[in-house]
């Protein structure tokens, strides 16, 4: 068993070496490389999902320094198995999708070495045992998303997103950084499971544990693309949609709500859940308004994703891991198919983003049409959908922990908003008539076996997976999971989607004119403004390093170095200069004078003997 | 037959034999039989002479610079000239009274105004007469000082020790070290010496700020070592401001200059700032030796960049940086000598400068005084700024059109790989200094 | 005998090289020949090291008088340092294989061979001082001559203001000797000197000058950027590495109950650098400068890694240290081809290097990469070893530290986008990046060696800890 974790943490990292140098000689063995690897991945995984018995671990000492030491183990429970399911069997799926999807990248070695390197980074991030294991596959998971967003890097957008990327997530990364070294002052350990133990038995004192947790939440935070660090979310759309559906869609950003997860009695411990809870709350709703007004469907889905993150945070936060995690896995089924969607619509449409150009294209793209249709259903919240379960489940244990109107009341109008702007994105793009006639005559239809066959999958999963959200549950947190009961909370709740798809299909369907001049009312409009500039976030944060931190304090400091520091210093050479200047002047070249030094200095000499000898 | 003997008869032999082929074989000959006879240890065997290990040191290591000075000197009356200035150091350097110090200084002095006598232009000549003046000058305080101690009681044909100093005696021996230190380029006695060294030919300047300044030097601690012991507590104070003032002001006044020589004239009054340090810490055990020290790497250091200086301009005396600009693109041996000279003035270690510095600036630690010390230290880094910049010229810059830079012989070449073989080995071989003592044999 | 012969041999045939070489040519071979020979003599001291204390070597030239004896004695720590010197005296070498005035270039740093393991072999303080100040020689002439347009000032103000940490230096030895009478600071006890205070800040200051620390810095960022690139990469790896070794052996190590009594000042000057220098690296467009300040922060770490006074800071500091070589190597080696081949020193003028050359891009972003700290480089375990040794030592508070990583990524996530991605500036566009394969090999070899390093850090510190374990028991040291 240990053998086979081992395998699945490293044979990535090998295998991304391999596909960048072999697809130098031909583009096709770097795909089959990764096809391969990806597939016995997952073989890999399933294989241990149903050999599992008990905790795996494997216990590897990375380095010792002085009296510490830093070990770098691995670990598999229940909790790591469901992230490893998700990742081997979405990382391969979304390979598959690449080859057509990527067929005509001239960097394809390139391309499937960061991917490789990427899942490489999840997986050890999911199965390592300790906070140094984990940080670093959330690095190295940090620099394969740099790196695929940049990946077209000789355009600018993709090549700013990328430092939005990293920096932005960087910015919480250090928190995690951080708390490597409060727990290991605190805790003397990494262990996540032990830190959990010793927080749950009161080893280590509440208040500890809750600076830590929000330092973590922090990292969590920025890694998950939560408010406020969403901006880079957004922008890393400029990459390829395939990067977009596994790492800014189903997998990297979930590692936060994995972190949580796995140190849930931490959290638990130190109080710090109602903060996950009400910042997650605030999430849920900026994340959902925000993708109602998007025009670019991979807008919609990225605002999408930071609110059903969020809302798997809420879960978490309201105390329910099982809801949290559930929600979790749904979320990464349904949005990799959504996000691998449109970018079949995107491959057949020759790149185009903007829904506003779409419309009717139900008939060219049929397959792609009903698969989005059952992501979107999933997404929205209607059963017997997966998506309905888990929502249902963090909807009831919001209410019923009740920590307080406003997150309660933001969680729900968030996630019920979802089906609102999923629905208006399936109608934008699949229903209606087409708006842009000469982009609907260049439509291509895709490939079945490699476009089409991973969505049907993913499709048919999101559907299977609601009629076992029991049985997830209770693998998640390996007990019995009850959903606490809110009387009459089905009917309202579904009514609520109900007619809210009906609002959406009313306006989008059958009346788009009252769209457009709805916009055009001055107060509309500004709300429709501040929703799709996500809140002006952004703008804020960039204001905040540009003119702050840059041009303010590391400008300052440069003008203290150069104008104080250093100026002192060449100073010295301007000061001699002035000296030397005046000094100069006593060498007045003529004989005559030079006596005058002698004469005082023998007058001094004799006043001081004469002293010194009376004294 | 002492070395003072043979060397006096050859000064006066070797006039003879001036535009003669067989002059420098013979000047050459006469300064190794001398050398050997300093080490057979031949005493001069008049009164009031006596020899120690240290003082031979001293007076091979003067040898061998006179040795160099004659393979580079291309006029031959400088170089009987310098055989007298030989002459006189045994005397001065083996003198222990203070009637064998003044005769011998005098004759030191003399030479020197016979040297500067060579006049060519008339910025040499600007300070040929600036030296004669101060000399005189410092000749009549000399006078007058030892007249005030003989008036005081004091023998002075007897050495300094064991003697108890009244007032007089002491203003004396003052007045007579005002007079000292005036050659010795003491501020506020230093001006003569900044116009003088660099407006003479530069050799003639080795002769005197290389050679006669440092003889002077040590012969001073040496006899005045127990006047300065007994009254420390009195002249302290004047020797600190004395010293800094003279170290200071030489390193400032040396930073911008752009001639050359002019440059290494005020390098030299800080040296002397340095050397006058050491007599701060007279009592400590490493003073006198701290001061050998100093003098030895300095009679290599200054000698060897002074004939350097008149190699390369043929004896004009206005050579500046900006003729030496890009040297080492015409000559790198020359630039290389320069180059290590300038280190070792410096205080690079393993050169000489480097070894005679520490030793002087740890006598004063020793002695108790190390924020004069830290004060030495900080100078050395300040004089860093104008050697630095001569080497930069040298090394960094590219060649002027207008350089008066000629090319060098090469028995002046030998002449400089014999200095640097002198700043070479006592930088590296301590024991060679560490071993003597002041003590008569 | 063979230890004086390394010291000494250089020096001789810097000279011989210096002067008859010229015509002939070879001399990079000859420079080559000797620090490889020089790494495997380092390499056998190593293994034949004693357990612990220190293995004599030999004692040359002993005059009792001043104690001016060349006592050669090395332990581990030093002879990490021999190792660490060669490894990149040969990557220097082979990164200024295509320099001009050749045989002048790599006399000098043959020359510079022989001091350096003088200094770090001699345990008389005396000839600790005498090595120290000539490895100021070489690197003088070295920026002041193959240096870029301001080499001139920066050439002096190198020479004058380490010339004067050196000075500081040598009156602490001098007070050293007068208060103890022997200069060897294996001898040299802390309780028997009458000034320890004096000595300690002494030391400090000089030692603080050379790493550089916060606010005696201003020599360090001009050097750097005049130096030619594979200097600079000696300045930092090797120069720097100087003061942090003498900040521990001497600091530190030798004077242990003064250092606790001021651990605060190495602590509250480490910190300062690491962030002033990081806000500066932030601020500047001169991408030579940018790497020069991230080189000064990252010594910062160093410092508070030391600060520490433990087993486990010294150890990682010793870590930061060879990590930082490494790193910073690479990162001015390639600032320094891309300023040779586009003629600008701005990073805006480039761009899109990465089409044009994207090997040599490639290794300039693992070293930027090391550099902020990146998991799975060496950087991120120095950086993590120092976090977790200065949290343990001086309480939770220093995880402050932390966020200097987040600069540090600001700058160099920046500077990629500026020089490596993004559309090709016209400058880039019509340049040829081609470089030496030599020169190539050496960046490749080291990049490889910082993410093995990264990957497998137990390799260092195995070695580093042993550096240091019999310390602790000697000194004050926890």
């Amino acid at each position: 068993m240990s053998e086979l974790i081992l395998y699945l943490v490293i044979s990535p990292f090998a295998a991304a070496l391999l596909a960048y140098a072999f697809g130098k000689i031909d583009k096709q063995i770097a795909f089959w490389i990764s096809e391969i690897l990806t597939l016995s991945l997952f073989i890999a995984v399933l294989y241990l999902f149903f050999h599992y018995t008990n905790p795996i671990s494997v216990d590897i000492n990375w380095f010792k320094f002085g009296h510490f030491s830093i070990p770098i183990g691995l670990y598999i429970d229940h909790l790591s198995m469901v992230m490893l399911l998700i990742v081997s069997g979405l990382g391969f799926l979304d390979i598959h999708y690449s080859h057509d999807y990527m067929a005509e990248d001239p960097h394809q070695p390139r391309y499937y070495g960061y991917m490789l390197f990427f899942i490489g980074g999840m997986i050890l991030l999911v199965s390592a045992k300790q906070l140094s294991g984990l940080f670093t596959g959330w690095e190295l998971m940090g620099l394969a998303s740099y790196l695929l967003i940049s990946f077209w890097h000789e355009q600018k957008a993709p090549a700013d997103s990328g430092v939005s990327a990293f920096l932005y997530t960087k910015a919480g990364d250090i928190f995690l950084f951080a708390s490597l070294g409060l727990l290991f002052y605190y805790a003397g350990t990494l262990n996540m499971v032990t830190i959990d133990h010793l927080a749950t038995s009161g080893k280590i004192s509440s208040h500890v544990s809750f600076v830590v947790a929000i330092f973590i939440l922090i990292a969590a935070l920025g890694k998950s693309g939560q408010f406020p660090f969403f901006p880079w979310l957004l922008r890393a759309m400029e990459g390829p949609t395939t990067v977009s559906a596994l790492i800014h869609g189903a997998t990297m950003v979930n590692s936060g709500i994995y972190i949580v997860a796995r140190l849930f009695g931490f959290y638990a411990a130190g109080d710090a859940l109602i903060v996950v809870a009400s910042i997650a709350a605030l999430g849920v709703f900026v994340g959902a308004t925000s993708a109602l007004v998007q025009s670019e469907m991979k807008r919609v889905l990225a605002y999408s994703t930071m609110s059903h993150l969020a809302l798997a945070f809420v879960g978490l936060g309201v105390g329910s891991l099982a809801a949290g995690m559930m929600h979790l896995s749904n979320h990464a089924i349904f949005k990799a198919l959504l996000f691998l969607g449109a970018g079949a619509v995107m491959l057949s449409t020759n790149d185009t983003k903007d829904m506003w150009r779409f419309g009717g294209l139900k008939k060219p793209l049929f397959l792609v049409a009903i698969f989005m249709a059952m992501g979107a259903l999933s997404l929205g919240g209607i059963p017997p959908f997966s998506g309905y379960f888990s929502k249902d489940a963090i909807f009831a244990t919001t209410i019923a922990t009740n920590h307080g109107d406003i997150i309660t009341a933001l969680t729900l109008i968030g996630g019920l908003l979802s089906i609102a702007y999923i629905t208006r994105m399936w109608i934008l793009i699949f229903a209606g008539k087409p708006r842009d006639i000469e982009l609907f005559n260049a439509v291509k239809t895709p490939s079945k076996f490699w476009i089409s066959l991973p969505l049907g999958i993913m499709a048919v999963a999101t559907l299977v997976l609601g009629f076992f959200q029991k049985d997830l549950a209770d693998y998640i947190i390996s007990a019995k999971y009850i959903e606490p009961h809110i009387t009459h909370m089905m009917p309202v709740i579904l009514g609520a989607i109900i007619s809210l798809a009906g609002i959406m299909y009313y306006f989008y369907y059958l009346r788009l004119d009252l769209v457009k001049k709805l916009i055009a009312q001055p107060l509309i409009k500004s709300i429709h403004n501040i929703l799709l500039n996500g809140y002006y976030v952004e703008r804020f944060i960039t204001w905040f390093t540009h003119n702050i931190m840059v041009d303010f304090l590391a400008k300052v400091v440069t003008y203290i170095d150069i104008h104080l520091l250093d100026a002192v210093i060449d100073g010295t050479n301007d000061a001699s200069h002035v000296v030397f200047n005046r000094l100069s002047k006593t060498n007045t070249k003529k004989s005559g004078d030079y006596t005058g030094g002698v004469i005082f200095l023998v007058g001094l000499v004799i006043l001081t003997v004469m002293i010194g000898a009376r004294a | 037959m002492s070395a003072f003997v043979l060397m006096f008869f050859a000064t006066l032999f070797s006039l003879a034999l001036h535009r003669t082929f067989v002059f420098k074989p013979f000047v050459l000959l006469m300064i190794v039989l001398s050398g050997f006879l300093i080490f057979l240890k031949t005493p001069v065997l008049m009164y009031g002479f006596a020899q120690s290990s240290a003082t031979n040191l001293f007076l091979l290591v003067i040898f061998i610079a006179l040795l160099a000075f004659t393979l580079s000197e291309d006029k031959e009356i400088n170089i009987t000239q310098s055989l007298f200035i030989g002459a006189a150091s045994v005397l001065l350097l083996r003198g222990t009274t203070l009637l064998t110090f003044v005769f011998s200084f005098e004759a030191v002095s003399i030479i020197s105004f016979a040297v500067v006598g060579h006049i060519r232009s008339s910025i040499q000549a600007d300070g040929a007469v600036k030296m004669f003046i101060s000399g005189a000058l410092a000749t009549a305080l000399i006078v007058l000082g030892l007249a005030l101690f003989t008036f005081g009681g004091g023998n002075f044909n007897l050495s300094l020790s064991n003697i108890h100093f009244n007032a007089l005696m002491e203003v004396g021996l003052w007045v007579m070290l005002a007079g000292i230190f005036y050659k010795l380029t003491i501020v506020p006695m230093h001006s003569w010496a900044a116009d003088s060294y660099a407006n003479i030919k530069p050799s003639s300047a080795a002769l005197l700020s290389g050679i006669a300044k440092s003889v002077v030097f040590v012969a001073v601690l040496k006899l005045f070592e127990p006047f300065f012991i007994q009254t420390l507590h009195v002249s302290i104070f004047i020797l600190i401001v004395l010293s800094v003032l003279t170290m200071t002001l030489g390193n400032i006044l040396a930073m911008f200059q752009k001639r050359v020589g002019k440059m290494l004239a005020y390098s030299s009054i800080a040296q002397a700032g340095y050397m006058l340090m050491v007599f701060i810490a007279v009592k400590d055990s490493y003073a006198q030796i701290g001061l050998l020290y100093l003098a030895i790497a300095y009679v290599f250091m200054q000698t060897a960049l002074y004939l350097l200086l008149d190699n390369i301009g043929g004896g004009i005396s206005d050579i500046t940086l900006d003729d030496v600009k890009g040297l080492v693109k015409k000559d790198r041996l020359v630039s290389l000598f320069f180059a290590i000279q300038i280190f070792s003035l410096a205080g690079v270690p393993l050169l000489a400068g480097f070894m005679g510095k520490a030793i002087a600036t740890y006598a004063v630690v020793d002695a108790g005084y190390w924020i004069v010390a830290l004060i030495a230290l900080l100078n050395s880094t300040f004089s860093i700024g104008y050697y630095g910049w001569f080497i930069k010229n040298i090394y960094f810059d590219h060649s002027v059109k207008q350089s008066r830079v000629i090319s060098v012989s090469t028995s002046a070449k030998i002449a400089q790989i014999i200095l640097l073989g002198g700043t070479l080995f006592f930088g590296i071989f301590a024991f060679a200094v560490f071993h003597t003592s002041f003590c008569s044999l | 005998m063979i230890y004086l012969l390394t010291i000494f041999l250089p020096m001789l045939l810097a000279g011989y090289i210096y002067l008859f070489t010229r015509r002939i040519g070879g001399a990079k071979y000859i420079a080559l020949a000797l620090f490889v020979a020089l790494f495997i003599e380092a390499w056998l001291t190593y293994t034949n090291l004693l357990p612990s204390g220190y293995t004599m070597l030999g004692s040359y030239l002993d005059v009792k008088r001043f104690d001016f004896v060349l006592t050669l004695q090395v332990d581990r720590f030093s002879v990490i340092m021999l190792l660490l010197v060669s490894v990149l005296l040969i990557f220097v070498t082979l990164t200024s294989w295509s320099v001009k005035h050749q045989s002048a270039y790599f006399s000098l740093l043959i020359f510079f061979a022989g001091p350096i393991f003088g200094l770090f072999m001699s345990t008389n303080l005396l000839w600790f001082f005498i090595f120290w100040e000539l490895t100021l020689i070489p690197i003088y002439f070295l920026i002041g001559i193959w240096g870029d347009k301001q080499r001139i000032f920066a050439a002096m103000k190198f020479f004058i203001y380490t010339h004067l940490a050196s000075m500081l230096m040598l009156l602490a030895f001098f007070l050293l000797y007068k208060q103890s009478t022997t200069f060897d600071m294996t001898q040299i006890k802390e309780g028997a000197l009458t000034t320890p205070a004096l000595i300690w800040w002494l030391l400090f200051i000089a030692f603080a000058i050379k790493m550089p620390l916060f606010p005696f810095h201003t020599w360090l960022p001009i050097a750097h950027v005049e130096a030619p690139a594979p200097v600079s990469s000696l300045l930092a790896g090797v120069l720097l590495k100087m003061g942090a070794y003498g900040m521990i052996r001497l600091v530190v190590l030798m004077l242990p109950h003064q250092a606790q009594k001021y651990d605060y000042i190495i602590l509250i000057l480490g910190l300062a650098t690491l962030f002033y220098a990081a806000f500066m690296a932030l601020y500047t467009t001169h991408i030579k400068k940018m790497v020069a300040y991230s080189s000064i922060s990252h010594m910062g770490l160093v410092a508070i890694a030391i600060s520490a006074l433990s087993f486990s800071g010294l150890s990682s500091a010793l870590f930061e240290m060879i990590g930082h070589a490494l790193i910073i190597s690479i990162l001015f080696v390639i600032a320094g081809i891309f300023h040779e081949k586009t003629g600008s020193w701005q990073m805006g003028d480039m761009g899109g290097i990465m089409q044009k050359a994207p090997y040599l891009a490639t290794l300039f972003v693992i070293g930027g990469l090391a550099a902020l700290g990146l998991p799975s480089t060496i950087g991120f375990i120095g950086e993590l070893s120092v976090l977790i040794s200065a949290i343990m030592a001086h309480g939770v508070w220093l995880a402050v530290i932390a966020a200097a990583s987040l600069l540090s990524a600001g700058y160099f996530i920046w500077a990629f986008r500026r020089v490596i991605y993004g559309k090709q500036s016209k400058v880039v566009a019509l340049t040829n990046f081609a470089i030496h394969p030599v020169v190539f090999g050496a960046l490749a070899i080291f990049a490889i060696l910082v993410i093995a390093f990264g990957i497998f850090p137990q390799f260092l510190f195995s070695g580093i800890d042993r550096a240091f374990d019999t310390y602790h028991l000697l000194g004050g040291l926890a």
